[in-house]
């Protein structure tokens, strides 16, 4: 076990290397830089360009550049912000627990409905159940959730329920703490349906193929041979067996957890990560972009780890020493 | 079981959060009561620092903290009184001073004088803080000498004559005894980020900020020491306070004009029409009213860079096209401004003849004719130039090589497509080819900085009231004179008689002998073509009703001191 967790741990600093540096290398592949848009300002001189350039250190050559941001990642300084000249932990620290918020009940919310539809389609094969719900979910499948959330606005807008946007109301500050976490929760609404439903609909379809597969498996009829209620072959047996992939599934979402939304965060102006990314991405401000980077990679190599830890707790037929030669 | 009793809980969470969600206790709901008024801006500022902005947002929420020594009236365009009560200009036309007013203060009470002015100065000239206002404060690129002969008095010698100095001279006055020590220790550049706690930002402006969470809103409180007072000595501002959404997306927005949530609005074309008939049927107890044209400008223009066409003593046939005055006019005649108007811009824009829009009163040159979309008369120009028809639906040039070369803009803007797309449709009818290459921004910025690899181009530059702020488009020398730019000595007589032009403009001290040289400029560009002007937008404000005194103009709000809510 812990050779098997140090092998990993391991593993994972060539990878984050290799990552950080394509991604590093990508940006700066990208013709122009930060400073393109003040070029086009017929303000802005040259001379003044310039100056930015060597502040931040952009004149520099690219494995120079490179070399400085790993030294100061090893020092836990994770660079400054170009278009915000404030450090990147500062942004991304700001913004994480809104998204973290967010996506995890919209994960929460998304599980809590697919599982149990899953199992009542699965368990109802071929009827009209089966069939109007499943047909509900390729539709959630195929709505892109930015439109979505464009829908919901509207939404919000014609009936007055919910607040349009935002994490919060102008007035905060002026409420006492309850109704602040009511206007939490008012703003959270309309978000976590709009990303939770996009995610119901892949998990119910997953859930329901995984049942219908160990249903007709031997050891289920083994244990229906046995005499067993349907009831109790189905939720002991049957649903035991199918959670193996959500189980992979939710560590992979730790690095979903922070990434994600962008387009609906942009739509609903919710102050998270994927708008700042994307934001990032776009004016070339490398060093956020890097930050961000490195923070989704870390995330996700840890929730695979943890994912597969999980899976050999859950299921015996899998042991460290299968995983760990993956 | 132990899983279900996790699913009911989450089930009954979800159900809880839903009926959480509808009971939020408001002290009080209505902000119009409370005189604080509700506007979105579309994007972060990126610092608080007023000398270190270069973004429009970071401007415009600094600048309700700070006043500058002069401002710039949005309807007559002059300069008037702002932290200096009044200024005179010495009969060398090289000496101003400037009398600052008695009664400002920072809101940590100091008084406002000279000696911040001067500190404001200095750290502009500082080579060690980058900054876009320096440029503007350099006359023959040397800096200006500025004495304080008391606390209230600022003398500023001029190594010239130098007209556009009252404009760039609106710069935002910083607190010396705030920001002189930081300045000494080294730490301008990173003081007043957006870090920095609201409260700490000490300005002298009619507002303080105090709440900025990002992403989200920005909020202020009526600054109560403000020095400006009404006609019945009532002080001002009026509101109590101010509230600014960042909302990026600009339908977002809109949703939230309509929800009542932003008291103020600027429709985009085909969301006027929505908001006239809603105030109409009295849906929304709002006015929608056009206030102008864009100020700037959007252009065609075609590379005549040797430095890209000629390449090993061979020139490219193309710099000989663009250079060439006839096959330049036959394209000024195929912009077909009226399709671009009806299509683009569902009717709400005007054709722009001038590069100086007409909103600049002072400047723009009403003067020039437009060149009509003819394609015929476009066609009779080629063929008389020597482009021919050599067969149908291919045109060549004199020697015999095809016409053909790329448009480009920038990705992301819709309306630039679809311009770009007409036009490609006109030349093509002619046997033009055009190749159509939308370019991510900062890709295309490379091209026009650094490479020059283009043909032609669609682009645009937001306009500014003194002409002399786009020196670096107009001058030979300039980095962005973009069809040839960063010349040593100017390439053509007319680039050469803008230059002198330029000159001449500012070192006129008196506005109103000023505008014959800028007009000069504008028929020369008209005439030479090295842009190709297409429309101008029109531009709309909408605001409540309940409003009094919201008078947007398409250069700023007039006496925004004066605006408020109606009491009831």
């Amino acid at each position: 076990m812990t050779q098997f967790l140090l092998r990993r741990l391991l593993n994972m600093i060539p990878l984050i290397l290799g990552i950080t540096f394509i991604s590093f290398l990508a940006m700066s592949l990208v013709p122009g830089d930060f400073l393109s848009n003040l070029k086009m300002n017929p303000t802005i001189t040259p001379e003044v360009i310039k100056q930015l350039q060597a502040q931040f250190g952009l004149d520099q050559p690219l494995i120079v550049r490179y070399a400085k941001w790993l030294w100061g990642v090893l020092h836990l300084n994770f660079g400054i912000s170009l278009s915000y000249r404030v450090s990147v932990t500062s942004l991304i620290e700001s913004r994480a627990f809104n998204t973290i918020i967010l996506s995890a009940s919209s994960m929460l919310f998304s599980w809590a409905i697919a599982i149990p539809i899953g199992i009542i389609v699965a368990v109802n094969q071929n009827s009209i159940w089966d069939r109007v719900l499943s047909f509900l979910a390729f539709f959630g499948m195929s709505v892109p959730s930015f439109f979505l959330a464009f829908l919901m606005m509207y939404f919000a807008l014609k009936t007055g329920w919910f607040p349009i946007g935002g994490t919060f109301s102008v007035d905060y500050a002026t409420l006492d703490p309850m109704s602040k976490i009511a206007d939490r929760i008012n703003h959270l609404i309309l978000p976590v349906f709009v990303l939770g439903i996009s995610g119901t609909a892949g998990l119910m379809r997953l859930m329901r193929s995984q049942i219908l597969e160990i249903k007709n498996s031997e050891f289920v009829r083994t244990a229906r041979a046995k005499g067993l209620s349907e009831r109790v072959v189905i939720y002991k047996h049957v649903l035991r067996n199918a959670l193996n992939p959500f189980i992979t599934m939710a560590g992979y979402s730790l690095g979903d957890l922070l990434g994600g939304a962008a387009l609906v965060e942009a739509v609903m102006n919710l102050q998270g990560l994927g708008l700042l990314l994307l934001d990032a991405v776009r004016s070339l401000d490398i060093y956020l972009v890097m930050g961000s980077v490195l923070m989704g990679t870390v995330l996700l190599l840890v929730g695979n780890l943890l994912a597969d830890i999980a899976l050999v707790a859950v299921d015996p037929r899998v042991d460290f020493s299968s995983v760990a030669a993956e | 079981m132990r899983r279900r009793p996790g699913l009911t809980s989450t089930i009954a969470l979800v159900a809880a959060m839903s009926i959480a969600g509808c009971r939020v206790n408001r002290p009080a709901a209505d902000h119009s009561k409370q005189q604080i008024l509700y506007r979105a801006t579309g994007s972060d500022p990126r610092t608080f620092n007023p000398i270190l902005i270069t973004d429009a947002t970071s401007g415009t929420l600094t600048g309700e903290l700070l006043e500058s020594l002069i401002r710039v009236n949005p309807v007559t365009l002059l300069p008037e009184a702002g932290l200096a009560e009044k200024w005179e200009i010495a009969p060398d036309n090289k000496t101003i001073t400037f009398h600052l007013r008695h009664d400002a203060k920072w809101f940590d009470g100091q008084p406002v004088t000279s000696h911040d002015v001067l500190f404001t100065m200095n750290v502009i000239y500082d080579p060690k803080v980058p900054n876009s206002i320096r440029p503007s404060v350099l006359v023959d690129h040397k800096p200006i000498v500025s004495e304080t002969p008391d606390d209230y008095t600022i003398v500023m010698h001029l190594p010239k004559p130098f007209a556009p100095l009252l404009y760039s001279i609106g710069i935002p006055v910083i607190p010396a005894h705030i920001l002189e020590p930081v300045w000494k220790a080294g730490n301008f550049n990173r003081s007043w980020g957006i870090d920095t706690p609201p409260g700490k930002l000490v300005g002298n402006g009619p507002f303080r900020m105090t709440r900025y969470v990002q992403s989200q809103v920005v909020q202020y409180e009526r600054n109560n020491d403000y020095w400006m007072k009404d006609e019945q000595r009532g002080q001002l501002p009026r509101l109590h306070g101010q509230a600014y959404s960042v909302v990026q997306d600009q339908n977002a927005a809109y949703l939230r004009y309509l929800s009542g949530q932003i008291d103020v609005y600027g429709p985009r074309a085909e969301e006027v029409l929505d908001l006239r008939q809603k105030a109409e049927r009295k849906e929304l107890d709002i006015a929608v009213q056009e206030i102008g044209v864009d100020t700037g400008t959007m252009f065609f223009t075609f590379n005549r860079n040797p430095r890209h066409y000629v390449k090993n003593g061979v020139t490219n046939p193309k710099l000989n096209w663009f250079t060439d005055l006839k096959f330049v006019t036959a394209m000024a005649h195929l912009v077909d401004k009226k399709s671009i108007i009806s299509l683009v811009y569902h009717g709400l824009a005007v054709p722009a003849v001038a590069d100086i829009s007409p909103e600049n009163k002072i400047f723009h040159n009403p003067e020039l004719k437009d060149y009509d979309y003819d394609p015929k008369l476009a066609a009779d120009l080629l063929e008389a130039a020597g482009y021919h028809l050599s067969k149908p639906g291919v045109r060549t040039d004199p020697k015999g090589n095809r016409l053909e070369f790329d448009l480009t803009t920038n990705t992301g803007v819709p309306e630039r497509d679809q311009m770009c797309a007409i036009f490609k449709q006109d030349l093509e009818k002619l046997g033009i080819k055009i190749n159509y290459r939308p370019l991510e921004f900062t890709t295309l910025v490379d091209k026009i900085d650094s490479s020059f690899d283009w043909d032609c181009l669609l682009m645009g530059f937001t306009g500014t009231i003194e002409p002399n702020d786009g020196s670096n488009f107009y001058r030979s020398s300039g980095n962005l004179h973009l069809w040839n730019p960063n010349q040593p000595t100017p390439a053509t007589v007319w680039e050469a008689e803008i230059d002198t032009l330029l000159d001449q403009g500012a070192s006129e001290m008196d506005t109103a002998k000023r505008p014959p040289y800028y007009w000069k400029i504008q028929q020369i560009l008209h005439d030479q073509l090295p842009i190709i002007e297409t429309v101008r937008q029109k531009r709309f404000a909408s605001w409540k009703n309940s409003l009094e005194n919201y008078q947007p103009k398409v250069w700023g709000l007039y006496k925004p001191e004066w605006i408020q809510f109606k009491p009831d």
